[in-house]
């Protein structure tokens, strides 16, 4: 299989009022591969995934995609506490929302569809979930459905904001096992995680970030005790007296 | 003043079709209150839902004072004409909430914030140009009607917005709902999540000040509200949170009225008692986390 | 030293001649009682009223200019009989301390009902009996506030109470040709009681006074009611309320509107009611056309 890049970041920064949340980070995501984003506290993890997804604009340099439409192609799945859990809405209903390429808008929702929703709730371990209010879900169960989700959303690349943040050690491995499946069907998936061992075991490729790219490539290549300590020297406070960085192209 | 004498007594039995129906029947003025109610019901109970869930209760409230500097200048440039000032208001209240709504969109300050700031702004102009422009009429008591009185063209004003406002919902209702609750995704997979939240404020203005306009503030505002405060403890869905919120509106409006007919009570306090009533009820004795409800569910399931 | 004689002489009845008097600087509290006091004062009292034309006299927020005018004014006329409740602060504030001159003292006073209390009822001038003691008070009070005049006022006073007097009386005619069963309208605001008990013509009103109470659906259906059972075919309008309500009272009984009465405040300039006197000449025959269609 020839690698070709399907997204690639130019020298991209990413600022928070004029301090750097990311910045000059160069490199590209292969199709198809299965990259862990790892760093410590405030190293831009989030950030850096906003802005592939597109919420976030560079400050500077540019982040390509090739091949992919990023409206279409590219599913993202954030921290959890940006969502309202105590809406009144039901999980499938939360879930058919994945189908939002086909349907738009305005568009009726199919009874194939439906069908579709309820094999992506089985597929996650939710069966019968699906006229439950999103406010009566653990933690786990919620994430499943947001899973489910991205399952409908037949997406290409996929964005994983800290997807095993509180969750419990079973769906974690069910979750990670699904993760496996989307790599064995060639989607590209990127995903920010805390736990290095998850990271050797599950994700061959590493990126390396403490606000500045430390490393980019194959997970033991990359997680080797240089890189960590170079990890550990970052500065996590932002300094309120910094110079302009000096590698400012403008 | 003379005094003036007490309804008729018909010498037909008083039956319960004509307890309930009778004065509805009887009297045009009546009629077109009934009509206007459900107008009201139609088209902001479903409004009303979004707002409480999206902790907004407080924005129809504060709509009716940002509405005055809109008010004052449709009075400057056409003097008492109603039309003027209501679009004056639906002007300025209109300013407001998108405003309100851009500036917690893209700055750091949350919409109840930024709608306080607009709002209160607004309000001050308003009283700034009537003290000096307007003669000493209250020109807020103007503009702000009430439902016994709806005439005509205070009619097909509710009837129309709410016609306009359900359409509108109706179409936009799948996004609308993301928006409220999962914003991020919605940005993520269309480039249009601020728009959707920008139509809804339209509404929310559109209905505010059309109500305002036909039946005054506190009906406007009370029937918005209450009804959806109500429906919490009644529905599971935000759906049929919707559907219930207009039943209950209704109702309050049907029996406000019935009492304001019967015990000679001021007829826009009436119906929002009424709405008050259901409302302390269904805290009671709501289906879903009532009060009563709850100190009283002794026997749980197996599973 | 008789030339220096006559000198002193001229240079003394120079200073003893009267000095041509100041003109007056009145203030009144609302434009009917600036138009009376204009009447009576002539051209010599600059009258200036606080609440301008198509304005609420029950309630008004002072400006500073006003208070500058009280401030520098020598007399000041309020209607009385609890219309102006604000003027006492504003009085007080402004610093101004002459006289106060109630221009409704010594007419017999009806009772009203407002907000659930029964007070007195204010609205004196809107019969012309009771115009005639405004114009006889204010008369007295321009005299006495500007003796070197006194005997202008005097005649002007006459002559206005005269004019009031034949308005009066012919009031009293055009009413009376009327039935007495036929003398019903409904009007949007309690401002005439005493033009109705002064000439016998009975007023409805829908809503309560206060321009904070909201009307009953029972009292809308009794109202509707009686117009349609007494046959009342007038319903007037009143220049400074929301007009929906007569409106909806109005199509709603078949009863045409008979216009605008004018009951608190004059009109513009312009307007049917831009003095007194043809303000109440425009209410009467407004009256009685509707009330001949009953």
């Amino acid at each position: 299989m020839i690698s070709t890049p399907v997204i690639s970041l130019e020298n991209l920064t990413v600022t928070y009022d004029r301090h750097p949340a990311v910045h000059h980070v160069c490199g590209c995501f292969q199709a198809g591969s299965l990259t862990a984003i790892v760093g410590p506290n405030g190293a831009g993890k989030s950030t850096l995934m906003k802005a592939i997804v597109g919420l976030l604009a560079p400050a500077g340099g540019g982040i390509r995609y090739a091949g992919i439409d990023r409206r279409r192609d590219v599913a993202y799945l954030p921290q959890q506490a940006e969502i309202d859990r105590s809406f009144p809405i039901t999980v499938a209903d939360t879930v058919v929302t994945g189908c939002w390429q086909e349907i738009g808008a305005f568009g009726r929702v199919t009874s194939a569809q439906w069908r579709r929703v309820a094999e992506a709730l089985s597929a996650v371990g939710l069966d019968g979930f699906g006229r439950r209010l999103i406010g009566t879900l653990s933690a786990g169960q919620f994430q499943r459905a947001l899973f489910a989700r991205l399952l409908l959303q037949k997406a290409s690349v996929i964005l994983l904001d800290e997807p095993f943040n509180a969750i419990d050690a079973r769906t974690t491995a069910d979750l990670l096992a699904l993760v496996q499946r989307w790599h064995g069907e060639e989607k590209t998936i990127i995903a920010v995680l805390h736990d290095f061992d998850q990271v050797r075991a599950c994700f061959p490729q590493t990126l390396l970030l403490a606000r500045e790219l430390i490393d980019w490539g194959p997970t033991d290549d990359v997680l080797i005790p240089a890189n960590l300590l170079m990890m550990r020297q970052m500065a996590e406070r932002w300094a309120d007296d910094a110079d302009t960085c000096s590698r400012n192209r403008d | 003043m003379t005094p003036i004498p007490a309804p008729e007594t018909g010498i037909e039995p008083m039956t319960l079709w004509h307890a309930l129906a009778g004065p509805f029947i009887e009297y045009p003025f009546m009629r077109r209150a009934l009509v206007a109610c459900l107008a009201l019901a139609i088209g902001s109970g479903p409004i009303g839902v979004l707002l409480l869930l999206r902790r907004m209760s407080l924005v129809g409230d504060a709509m009716s004072h940002a509405v005055l500097p809109g008010a004052a200048i449709g009075f400057l440039i056409g003097g008492l004409s109603l039309w003027g000032m209501t679009i004056g208001g639906f002007v300025a209240g209109l300013a407001v909430a998108l405003l309100a709504g851009i500036v917690s969109r893209h700055t750091s300050l949350r919409e109840d914030a930024s709608f306080a700031g607009f709002y209160l702004a607004s309000l001050a102009l308003g009283v700034l140009l009537v003290s000096t422009h307007g003669s000493n009429i209250d020109l807020l008591h103007i503009l702000f009607g009430t439902i016994l009185a709806v005439d005509d063209s205070a009619l097909f004003l509710v009837g129309g917005v709410a016609s306009v406002s359900s359409l509108i919902l109706l179409a936009i209702y799948r996004p609308l709902i993301l928006e409220c609750f999962d914003p991020g995704y919605l940005r993520s997979v269309s480039g249009r999540g601020s728009l959707y939240h920008l139509i809804f404020l339209v509404l929310v203005v559109l209905n505010l000040v059309a109500s305002f306009q036909a039946l005054g503030t506190l009906m406007a505002v009370g029937l918005m509200m209450l009804p959806a405060a109500s429906a919490r403890f009644w529905a599971r869905q935000v759906g049929s949170m919707m559907l219930t919120a207009i039943v209950i509106a209704l109702l309050s409006g049907f029996i406000g009225l019935l009492g304001s007919y019967r015990f000679a009570l001021p007829s826009g306090p009436a119906i929002v008692l009424t709405g008050s009533i259901f409302y302390v009820l269904s805290i009671l004795t709501g289906r879903r986390g009532g009060v009563l409800t709850r100190l009283l569910a002794t026997r749980h399931l197996t599973g | 030293m008789k030339k220096l004689f006559a000198a002193l002489l001229i240079g003394i009845l120079a200073h003893a001649a009267p000095a041509s008097a100041r003109d007056l600087n009145v203030v009144t509290s609302f434009t009917v009682l600036a138009d009376m006091v204009r009447q009576v004062g002539g051209d010599h009292v600059h009258v200036r009223s606080l609440i301008g034309p198509n304005g609420d006299p029950h309630v008004y927020e002072p400006t500073p200019q006003d208070g500058n005018a009280l401030a520098k004014a020598d007399l000041v006329f309020v209607s009385g009989l609890g219309l102006e409740g604000w003027m006492d602060r504003l009085i007080k504030a402004s610093g101004y301390k002459g006289t106060v001159v109630v221009a409704s003292k010594g007419v017999a006073t009806l009772s009203m009902r407002e907000e659930g209390k029964t007070i007195t009822d204010p609205h004196a001038w809107n019969s012309a009996a009771n115009g005639v003691i405004y114009a006889r008070n204010i008369a007295f009070a321009l005299a006495k506030a500007d003796p070197q005049r006194a005997t202008d006022y005097k005649i002007r006073g006459e002559r206005y109470m005269q004019q009031l007097q034949a308005l009066d009386s012919w009031a009293h005619k055009m009413v009376n040709a009327i039935p007495a069963y036929k003398r019903k309208v409904i009007s949007s605001h309690d401002a005439f009681g005493y033009l109705g008990a002064g000439y016998g013509i009975e007023f409805r009103a829908p809503v309560g006074f206060s321009t904070e109470s909201e009307a009953s659906a029972a009292d809308v259906a009794r109202l509707v009611d009686q117009i349609k059972r007494e046959n009342i075919r007038a319903v007037f309008l009143e220049n400074s309320n929301d007009p929906r309500m007569i409106r909806q009272i109005a199509s709603e009984t078949g009863a045409v509107l008979g216009g605008t009465l004018y009951a608190e405040a004059l009109s513009a300039p312009g307007g049917p009611a831009p003095d007194y006197a043809t303000m109440f000449r425009h209410n009467i025959e407004l009256l009685v056309k509707g009330m001949r269609g009953n």
